[in-house]
């Protein structure tokens, strides 16, 4: 109902609401995106059957003017829209340099240029305003762009949307058209196997990898059309797709390209019968199964299950594929100095397993770099160039890889946490620091983000690799503790407050430019108890007894005194 | 029908039907009634509910044993159930279905709990007096954003939008609703200034203060070990911060909360 | 460094157009170029401005590229492959690009040639590397590498384009519709891989042979502002005037950076 009878669906809303405009505006002295945006908020509360009516009558009383004279009525009413909402990313000439533009990676889109990644359009021509309209609406995944429609109305997108075709001189030229796209095939573990032949045989591993995470030879040197660096996407986070994760969506991007980036458009390839339009869609679906079927979900509590026989002494083990993964989202550390905008890691796997004496957790995250890489230092000289350095310059020089765990020194339910960023010098946290080159794990107290003493030996062991654009650690570490005033005991049974924070050493990261994670907490399975199954069994022999007693002493009294008190008050 | 119209008037069933609509109302009246009224609510807690499904049943009770021939009528259909023969099944199963909800409860109270330990923070904290804004003593009882009554008005929105532009929205988000790009994994999640509970509820010397001190200058009950709103006097100036807060309210459309002409001792933060 | 770079990058027939007088061309570069083939001519003339396009200084070496990655492609060079950013034979420089800029009868239409300007991908080097064409003239965009490339344009007064060709022999047709010089084409696959196309509204231009000449022929008798392009070493523009039927000789000296 509600998408069915909005005004722009009843024929056009806007053109109703011109066409009101253009009766009222000389009796009334409104202005005129005042009156059309209380036009349709007023049309959208009334009852569907007078909208319908009106719709009726409004489409018979006006004439229906060219769409191009309504845009050009429309565009100066979307300035008021973008100037507010739009222009501080994407500036206020529509060039993509707002100020917020160097402080993230992607940065905003130029609209000067009438290039468009998320189109219908064959490769090089222009997004359809429906096409314009998706992004607005719903935003882009991945990127800082959000979607609109809560915010906006209806009126207030159409005439940003008409604004922001205003700033590109292309958009004058005809109306382009969406290509055509079929049906998806049906799915099976043959069709996967030959779209994962044709992804070998179309060579998208050379910047995508091998296991699609975004690692492929080509991916350090990859800029966009405003040599800014862009990467490969990481095809085993379909919730971070600029254009979508749907099948749909994947077999879309690869017909159209997305123009702006290095992604080319195979719908040639498909012409020429390079490679059929069945198998191009088997890439679409091959690619859509690298990643989990849905969002992975946020959990606050990490649980280790209980293992009875030895844990595994690496992450390659296949005992871990047993254990659950969790998934915990890490965000830029711009919190303190010095802060980083486009950090590498957005999240990271843990696995967690314990036979009850020490603590094993496993952590994956994607990571296209085995840092330091030569190869990567051209990427790293484009980050720095088109990301602000706030707060100094950023390292010159690649970096290891890093990822720290930490923890509160004690454990105590009742007692605050530390501060989640490193802790700070009153209340210091427990941190396990594990670095890329040198490949080491150690235990450090820490009194800050990037504050922090080495343990003099290490109860922490540890083994990495790094697999296909994924680094895997092992860390383990004896659920007692070396020196309980600087690490904690892990008990079982007790929830184990743990942040996480890592760095990418190619991305100009270090010991504080990186990504951080809130509080979470790990959970050591205990063997149930008795009495977890002992206490409801009494409660109900106990309560089974009571109400037999309380049946037998009612029925005894009956006997007793028949119901005679009863039938006196009748 | 008339069952039914018998059954109303019953006492026992006046008080049956009294408690569940008690309960219905308690559990999601509260949190969903409001909402359709366009008022903010929430969910009350279980144990909460407990307490007024208590006191409810306090008043009923008083209700059907105000007068002793109620009281009679009401204990009846108990009375019949416990000796009654033609009641001989419904009692059984009575006798057997109770204890297993009974056992039910326990197991849940005793099984082995996975939750992560649950934090109480205050929203709006009580502000300090007066703070230290790098080395400069500011008090904040009374004040009033100074660049109100200084300078060009459109200027000190062009910089407040860009200081929220390169330093806030990564988190609060280009729709103001603490749904920035970055947003997601802080816990708490960014203050939504689209919602009528935050900045709309604040005086501009409140915003002034969290901003400049952030998180770890959250007083105790603020729990500041959480917080990921950074202390943003070593990053912002004065002015830039009181230009943000006036971008704020012109971006959101709030209107700040005004000090009482005469109590200025009074808390700028909401009651 | 010349001799050896000249030693290096296989000799390669590029446009089959006809005037050429070399049979190859090297190191990327076209043969002499004349009007595009089968450019019809409208205002025809009988002038020409020809000449040499001279380097003097020491050019910089041109990067080495590891293609390592791309057995095919090293396998079509001969010791390391580089980058031929500057094509010097004996103080000649090849790869520039030269056209009139202004001074044509206004209002004159040019008819594009009905055949295309192929543009080949060999040794993971674009051939040629820089070339001309009229607008709406197809260029042939081939593949001649057992290897994917992918070819994009990043014009900015025309629409762009990218486009995937993942195996040997597969041909796409492409045109640009406004006056551009030079829209850049890059293959983001092969990092290295650059070409530029000046796109003309007209036939007069060239681009210099590895010998340095060349010659745009078929002008009316006028003065011209003519301008030379080279992807390092940016612009030069000169008035030249031509008689009826006069063979002008217009050399254009490019220094070292």
């Amino acid at each position: 109902m509600r998408k069915g009878l909005r005004i722009a669906d009843c024929g056009n809303g806007r053109r109703i609401a011109d066409g009101i405009w253009q009766i009222a505006k000389g009796v009334s002295g409104l202005r005129e995106a005042d009156f059309s945006n209380r036009l349709e908020r007023r049309f959208a509360t009334l009852h569907p059957c007078a909208r319908i009516v009106l719709c009726a009558l409004s489409l018979l009383l006006i004439r229906s003017p060219q769409s191009a004279i309504l845009e050009a009525q429309a565009a100066p009413r979307g300035k008021a829209v973008y100037d507010k909402w739009c222009a501080g990313c994407h500036g206020d000439d529509g060039a993509g340099v707002g100020s917020a533009a160097t402080y993230m990676l992607p940065q905003p889109r130029d609209f000067t240029k009438g290039v468009y990644q998320i189109r219908t359009t064959a490769s090089g021509e222009l997004p359809t305003d429906a096409d314009l309209r998706r992004i607005l609406d719903f935003g882009m995944p991945g990127t800082a762009m959000p979607g609109w429609e809560s915010k906006l109305t209806e009126n207030e997108r159409t005439d940003v949307i008409a604004y922001i075709k205003s700033f590109s001189k292309f958009f004058a030229g005809k109306a382009p058209t969406a290509i055509a796209i079929g049906k998806a095939p049906s799915s099976s573990s043959e069709g996967l196997a030959a779209g994962r032949a044709a992804y070998q045989k179309l060579e998208c591993f050379k910047c995508h990898g091998d296991a699609g995470r975004g690692d492929g030879k080509s991916a350090p040197t990859l800029t966009d059309d405003w040599d800014h660096p862009i990467r490969a996407a990481n095809l085993a986070a379909s919730w971070r797709f600029n254009g979508g994760s749907t099948v749909e969506d994947i077999y879309a991007r690869l017909r159209t390209g997305l123009d702006g980036t290095p992604m080319p458009s195979f719908s040639d390839a498909v012409e020429s019968k390079v490679v059929s339009d069945e198998d191009l869609w088997r890439v679409a679906q091959y690619v859509r199964s690298l990643s989990p079927e849905e969002t992975p979900a946020v959990r606050e509590v990490i649980r280790a299950g209980r293992v009875e026989g030895a844990l595994p002494s690496s992450p390659a083990d296949s005992l871990w594929a047993q254990a659950e993964r969790y998934f915990v989202p890490l965000t830029a550390q711009i919190i303190v100095k010095p802060r980083w905008f486009a950090p590498t890691v957005d999240g990271v796997w843990v696995q967690g397993l314990h036979d009850g004496k020490r603590l094993a957790l496993r952590l994956t995250w994607p990571d296209p770099s085995r840092s330091p890489d030569p190869a990567w230092d051209e990427w790293l000289g484009r980050v720095k160039q088109s990301v602000f350095e706030a707060d100094g310059a950023v390292p010159v020089t690649q970096a290891g890889d890093r990822l720290v765990l930490q923890f509160p020194q004690r454990i105590d339910e009742e007692a605050d946490r530390p501060y989640f960023l490193g802790g700070n010098t009153r209340r210091p946290v427990y941190t396990w620091r594990w670095t890329s080159n040198p490949d080491q794990a150690t235990e450090a107290t820490g009194t800050g983000l990037g504050k922090y003493v080495a343990a003099a030996a290490s109860a922490v062991t540890h083994s990495a690799r790094f697999n296909a654009g994924e680094w895997q650690l092992q860390l383990t570490r004896s659920l007692a503790s070396a020196d309980t005033t600087k690490s904690p005991i892990f008990r079982e049974g007790q929830a184990i407050p743990v942040a996480f924070y890592a760095a990418d050493g190619s991305n100009a990261e270090d010991d504080t430019r990186g990504s951080v994670s809130a509080w979470y907490a790990i959970y050591l399975d205990v063997p149930t108890p008795p009495r977890v199954y002992i206490a409801p069994i009494v409660t109900m022999l106990l309560t089974a007894g009571l109400g037999t007693m309380v049946v037998m002493q009612a029925q005894r009294r009956e006997r007793e005194h028949g119901r005679s008190n009863l039938e006196e008050y009748r | 029908m008339s069952r039914v119209r018998q059954a109303l008037r019953h006492p026992f069933w006046q008080a049956f039907i009294l408690l569940l609509v008690a309960y219905l109302f308690f559990k999601f009246g509260i949190a969903y009634l409001p909402a359709l009224l366009g008022m903010h609510s929430a969910p009350v807690p279980s144990s909460v509910i407990m307490q007024y499904m208590f006191i409810a049943l306090v008043g009923v009770l008083i209700h059907v044993s105000s007068d002793e021939a109620r009281w009679r009528q009401f204990k009846e259909p108990v009375q019949a159930t416990l000796v009654d023969r033609d009641k001989k099944w419904l009692r059984l199963s009575l006798l057997v279905l109770v204890p297993l909800l009974v056992g039910f409860a326990t197991y849940q109270r005793t099984r082995p709990r996975v939750d992560a330990p649950i934090e109480l923070r205050s929203i709006h904290p009580a502000p300090p007096g007066q703070i230290t804004f790098r080395g400069k003593t500011i008090p904040l009882t009374g004040l009033e954003n100074p660049l109100r009554k200084r300078g060009s008005m459109p200027e000190h929105l062009r910089t407040g939008q860009r200081v929220y532009y390169q330093n806030c929205v990564a988190c609060h988000g280009d729709r103001l609703d603490g749904q920035g790009h970055f947003a997601n994994g802080l816990s708490p999640a960014p203050a939504s200034f689209a919602d009528a509970g935050t900045i709309a509820q604040l005086t501009e010397s409140f915003v002034f203060w969290r901003i400049a001190k952030g998180g770890p200058g959250l007083p105790r009950e603020g729990t500041p070990w959480n917080s990921a709103m950074p202390v943003w006097e070593d990053f912002l100036t004065e002015d830039e911060i009181w230009a943000v807060i006036i971008y704020l309210y012109e971006q959101s459309g709030w209107q700040p909360r005004r000090w009482e002409a005469h109590g200025a001792a009074e808390e700028g933060k909401a009651p | 460094m010349r001799r050896m770079l000249l030693a290096v990058v296989p000799a390669f027939a590029i446009l089959a157009c006809g005037g050429a007088k070399e049979d190859a061309a090297e190191g990327g570069a076209p043969e002499q170029g004349e009007a595009p083939a089968g450019a019809t001519k409208v205002a025809e003339g009988g002038a020409s401005i020809g000449g040499t396009v001279k380097f003097t200084g020491t050019a910089p070496a041109n990067p080495k590229i590891d293609m390592n990655e791309e057995a095919a492609c090293k396998a079509k060079h001969e010791g390391q492959a580089t980058d031929p950013e500057f094509v010097v034979n004996d103080g000649n420089l090849a790869n520039v690009f030269i056209y009139v800029k202004s001074g044509l009868p206004a209002g004159q239409t040019y008819t594009a040639p009905t055949s295309p300007v192929v543009l080949d991908q060999s040794g993971c080097l674009y051939k040629p590397r820089v070339f001309g064409v009229m607008t709406n003239q197809q260029i042939e965009i081939k593949n001649s590498d057992p290897v994917l490339h992918n070819i994009k344009a990043v014009p900015k007064e025309n629409r762009g384009f990218n486009i995937s060709q993942p195996t040997e022999g597969m041909k796409t047709m492409r045109t640009f519709a406004m006056r551009e010089v030079v829209v850049p084409l890059e293959c983001n696959v092969h990092s290295w891989m650059n070409a530029w196309v000046g796109v003309l509204d007209h036939p007069y231009f060239a681009t210099s042979a590895p010998d340095g000449s060349f010659k745009i022929s078929g002008l009316p008798a006028g003065t011209y502002e003519v301008e030379a392009w080279h992807e390092k070493l940016g612009t030069q523009t000169m008035q030249v005037t031509v008689a009826a039927d006069e063979g002008k000789t217009q050399d254009i000296t490019f220094a070292a950076k």
